[in-house]
């Protein structure tokens, strides 16, 4: 009897085992940043780990989230040969010099297989295709805007400024007011500053300079550019954001809506991560809050643009030891467009934004008219043509840094706005000569 | 077999365990990273050796040379105030018999927080819209109407001053320690002779602590030199390189300009400032100063 | 009679100027308290005040969303294990410097050696270090980590200790290598008793260098279980968002523990520091 109870209990303990095995899911394992106090954390397990997991039983995927610097995390692990599966980086430069460095693993065949170049919007895929074949997927995109104080514009009678004119002028009545015109500033970021500089070229210069300059065309030091640096420096030395050059410096993210909101100042030019904090500031006020593209501060400005960038990238590992694994899970995250604008809801629409062919009905109703017409209205001007470049998407790392590290040294006087322009150039010219160039999609 | 219990031997097993994880951890990935100045590398691909190149673009950058002025200020700066304010709040501390303990710990405490913490608190204090300059304001003066981080001409001594006011409370426990081993003796002897306060201190005092004095010169030489948290995250070296110190730079140079090669080559030079100084102080040490 | 009054009289003036110090740092770090009670919405209208509404849930966020209960333990362990491996290396180093070769070549040469390695900037070898710890197999791992906090903190505890030791009775030890004791005896029944107070006092200064260390940490742990405290600031402020009062609150809750221990042992932290006892 004991015998036999044994041999039934050995026999299910070895069916158990080999069960397991046979059934072991193949675990992927994904770094991303961390960023627990916006929730992303909470969410990206929740709508992503936990239920990719529930929706099959092959693939364990664990996102692990770090603190600090993903890259310099990333990087690291890379250089000594391990790392994870999916790869989070902060952006192109990185996906490139990953890409240089022989990381990752192209994602040509599963491109071709799961169909993504129809799926992504056009100019999206392109920022990630190096040497003709498809490496990092984006995670977000990002373009700017400005946020205003819509109550406040009507009390006064203002109206958003059309061109550079009406743009001086109203900073002017703003500032008459006691108001600052825009709140903005880079205590605690001090990249902030290529959000301007991205902002004049492409509204004094143009979309279209700014690709002939990026693909090597005209030069940076080309006039057009010098003006809109210019006159970059003129309005930031008369104190249009935050009122003077050393507020703008002192000024952080907080400030940015408790100014907005406490009509401190008018206007805040910001990009999409700012809807969800402005939409909740003035949830909480009596005034309504506008959005709009920014305005056409020159004649070569063509019609008002958006900014593409991309945010943060995937891509797969190339020493990954389940890269079809990894693949499917990546598919998976945007197989649904439902789940994917449900994703970035939670998150404010300031994240995750996936740059996906949306309709109209994949928002569901509950999403803020605002941010519903900004998708519209997104789609349908960047189908027109009218999309400009931010320098944090499609510059090198050398030419990307310099442009905001040097800013300040512009705005302080110590070196003159040619002076920053050719060292600019030089950069790019060393970054072309080492074929370091972001990819940028034909106009 | 007696050889290898010597005493010349013991001494070395002794030393050994600390000097191998020492090696390990720090020297020698230093090294390599030092191998790593005669080349271009960006952090990520091909290793090219380029010989010189980096040193001669080093000495043509405006920055570097100003980024090693900054930290000549920097030392000067924290070899004088925190030591003055420390031998001041030591001195007196030894002059009182109450709240000793309860000074001690005061001073102490900002040591203890994470530097992450003091810069948040005066970041947060220097705000120029809801710091205490707004509240000066209210009463007329003006001072900090703008945050001292953001102007060129203060933003290198604002940091040193959040840097500061977090250190010179470890230095008044190292030097209150001394102080409590001078001989009570002494200090009667000098009020017999009508001694002031001042007096006491330089004549009784300071002599009789010179070892741990010289002991916090130079760790603080020491420390000075890498010098990278408060910078970072106050200023990251702005505005406009007003604060930039060599370990910011160098971490810029490294991680955001994927020049690793470059960033090397600071660090060798940061290794070559340190060595002359610690050098200088090895002189001043064979000339008889106690240590 | 005059001699009193005077010393009263001078200890007033010192309670004076230690007092407006000791204002100077009592006040940021209050601020930061009252921060840390209020909600987000206050600190707009009353920045620099006592909180008008206390919000002790600020507390509770940070403890939840950070974790507090695992990362502290993580630090604990990360703390003790640091003590562990590096006291007693150092103890022995110290030893070696001060009792046995107390001058000569060879304590000026590793004492340069050792200071050096103290003004390296970390951001200059950590890169080859995790190249080297991966192929030692020693990255996410709690002892990897205690081996790197050991190698930095050595040099200034073996500083510490040397001093302390240098100023031991050298007839103690004469007597008792007369008594025939070997070296190590020389070492464990003589040193180490004599010189547990610099053991606490650098005990402390090391555990706190560990507690509120950050760019080893996250570059060495990569799994969420072993996270330390020092991360937990981390997780409410980034590029985008300041929480301030959860910000605060999480300050306060990872300098609370340091804290208690340092009003603990006060009095041994300074004995440390000292010779041990009065002369003559």
């Amino acid at each position: 009897m004991k015998f036999k109870m044994y041999k039934f209990l050995f026999t299910v303990l070895i069916s158990m085992i080999v069960a397991n095995s046979a059934f072991a899911k193949t675990k992927i394992t994904w770094w991303n940043y961390s960023d627990e106090g916006g929730g992303l954390d909470a969410t990206l397990k929740e709508m992503v780990q936990d239920k990719f997991n529930a929706s099959q039983n092959d693939i364990e995927l664990e996102i692990i989230f770090k603190d600090g610097d993903v890259n310099d995390n990333t990087r690291t692990a890379l250089l000594a040969g391990v790392g994870p599966d999916i790869i989070t980086s902060s952006g192109a430069s990185y996906v490139k010099a990953y890409h240089d460095a022989g990381f990752l693993l192209s994602l040509e065949k599963y491109s071709q297989q799961y169909g993504w170049a129809d799926k992504i919007l056009p100019w999206a895929y392109n920022t990630g295709v190096f040497d003709g074949q498809f490496y990092s997927f984006p995670q977000n995109y990002e373009t700017m805007l400005y946020f205003y104080n819509k109550t406040l514009f009507e009390e006064n009678g203002w109206k958003l400024p059309t061109n550079l004119k009406e743009y001086e002028d109203l900073a002017e009545k703003i500032m008459a007011k006691g108001m600052n015109p825009y709140v903005y500033g880079s205590s605690g970021w001090q990249p902030t500053h290529e959000h301007l500089v991205g902002n004049y070229f492409n509204t004094y210069a143009g979309p279209e300079n700014v690709y002939k300059a990026l693909t090597g065309e005209i030069k940076w030091t080309d006039p057009v550019f010098v003006e809109s640096i210019e006159l970059l420096k003129k309005h930031m030395l008369a104190g249009y954001w935050a009122g003077s050059l050393e507020n703008y410096y002192a000024i952080g993210w907080d400030d940015y809506f408790s100014q907005l909101t406490n009509r401190q100042a008018a206007m805040l030019p910001i990009g999409t991560w700012g809807f969800g904090d402005t939409i909740a500031g003035f949830e909480a006020i009596s005034d309504e809050f506008g959005w709009s593209k920014l305005p056409i501060l020159g004649n070569y400005g063509g019609n008002p643009n958006y900014q593409l960038s991309i945010g943060s990238t995937m891509s797969i590992n190339a020493s990954s030891k389940h890269p079809d694994e990894a693949a499917k899970v990546i598919n998976w995250m945007i197989s649904d467009k439902k789940r994917v604008v449900e994703l970035t809801k939670k998150l404010g629409f300031g994240n995750w934004l996936i740059p996906l062919n949306y309709d109209d009905d994949d928002f569901s109703q509950d999403i803020h008219p605002s941010m519903r017409d900004f998708f519209v209205d997104f789609s349908e001007t960047t189908a027109k043509g009218d999309y400009g470049y931010t320098t944090w998407t499609f510059y090198p790392a050398e030419a990307g840094s310099h442009v905001w590290k040097e800013m300040e040294v512009v705005w302080a006087g110590d070196i003159t706005v040619m002076e920053y322009l050719e060292e600019q150039q030089k950069l790019w010219d060393k970054a072309r000569s080492k074929n370091a160039l972001i990819p940028v999609g034909k106009r | 077999m007696n050889t290898l219990f010597s005493k010349n031997f013991i001494t070395w097993y002794f030393l050994l365990p600390v000097l191998i994880i020492h090696f390990l951890v720090i020297i020698f990935p230093s090294l390599s990273s030092l191998i790593l100045c005669f080349t271009d590398w960006n952090g990520f691909g091909k290793i090219n050796f380029v010989g010189l190149e980096n040193f001669k673009e080093l000495f043509d950058d405006r920055v570097f040379l100003l980024t090693l002025k900054h930290n000549l200020i920097w030392t000067v700066l924290f070899l004088t105030i925190p030591i003055a304010v420390a031998l001041l709040g030591a001195y007196l501390l030894t002059g009182v018999k109450r709240f000793q303990l309860f000074y001690r710990f005061v001073f102490f405490f900002p040591y203890i927080l994470a530097s992450v913490v003091n810069c948040l608190i005066w970041k947060y204090l220097f705000h120029p819209m809801h710091g205490i300059g707004t509240y000066l304001s209210s009463f007329g003066l003006d001072f900090f109407s703008t945050s001292p981080l953001t102007s060129k001409s203060t933003s290198l001594y604002a940091v040193a001053w959040v840097d500061g006011w977090h250190f010179w409370g470890f230095l008044v426990v190292i030097y209150i320690t001394a102080m409590y081993q001078v001989d009570e003796s002494l200090y009667e002897a000098a009020d017999i002779e009508g001694a002031t306060k001042w007096q006491k201190f330089w004549y009784v005092t300071f002599p009789m602590i010179s070892p741990t004095f010289f002991f916090s010169l130079l760790i603080i030489i020491i420390w000075s030199v890498p010098a990278f948290d408060y910078v970072h995250m106050l200023t990251n070296g702005g505005p406009a390189y007003s604060s930039e110190v060599l370990a910011n730079f160098l971490y810029y140079e490294a991680f955001y300009q994927m020049k690793v090669g470059y960033a090397s080559s600071i660090g060798a030079l940061m290794f070559v400032y340190v060595f002359i100084i610690t050098a200088l102080f090895g002189l001043l040490r064979r000339l008889g100063l106690d240590i | 009679m005059a001699l009193s009054k005077f010393k009263k009289r001078s200890a007033l003036f010192n309670h004076f100027v230690l007092m407006l110090l000791a204002l100077s740092i009592i006040l940021p770090i209050l601020i930061l308290f009252f921060n840390s009670l209020k909600p987000q919405s206050e600190l707009l209208t009353n920045p620099l005040g006592a909180p008008m509404t206390l919000r002790f849930t600020n507390y509770y966020d940070a403890f939840v969303f950070g974790n507090y209960s695992r990362i502290m333990l993580n630090s604990l362990y990360f703390v003790v294990g640091t003590l562990v491996v590096c006291l007693p290396l150092s103890a022995l180093a110290s030893f070696s410097l001060a009792i046995l070769s107390p001058r000569g070549k060879l304590t000026t040469s590793i004492a340069v050696y050792l200071l050096i390695g103290l003004s390296i900037p970390a951001q200059l070898y950590i890169l080859p270090l995790f190249i080297l710890w991966k192929n030692l197999y020693l990255t996410n791992t709690y002892i990897g980590l205690i081996i790197i906090y050991s190698a930095l903190n050595a040099p200034f505890a073996v500083f510490l200790m040397r001093s302390y030791m240098i100023q031991l009775p050298k007839e103690l030890f004469e007597a008792a290598k007369v008594d025939g004791a070997s070296t190590f005896e020389l070492f464990y029944k003589i040193a180490i008793p004599l010189s547990w107070p610099v053991f606490l006092t650098s005990g402390l200064i090391v555990g706190l260098a560990v507690w509120n260390e950050f760019l080893f940490a996250v570059t060495f742990i990569q799994d969420e279980n072993f996270k330390p405290i020092s991360t937990i600031l981390f997780s409410f402020s980034d590029k985008y968002a300041h929480d301030y009062s959860l910000i605060s609150a999480a300050s306060i809750m990872m300098a609370a523990p340091i804290g208690i221990l340092f009003i603990l042992f006060q009095r041994n932290f300074i004995a440390g520091l000292t010779s041990g006892g009065l002369k003559g």
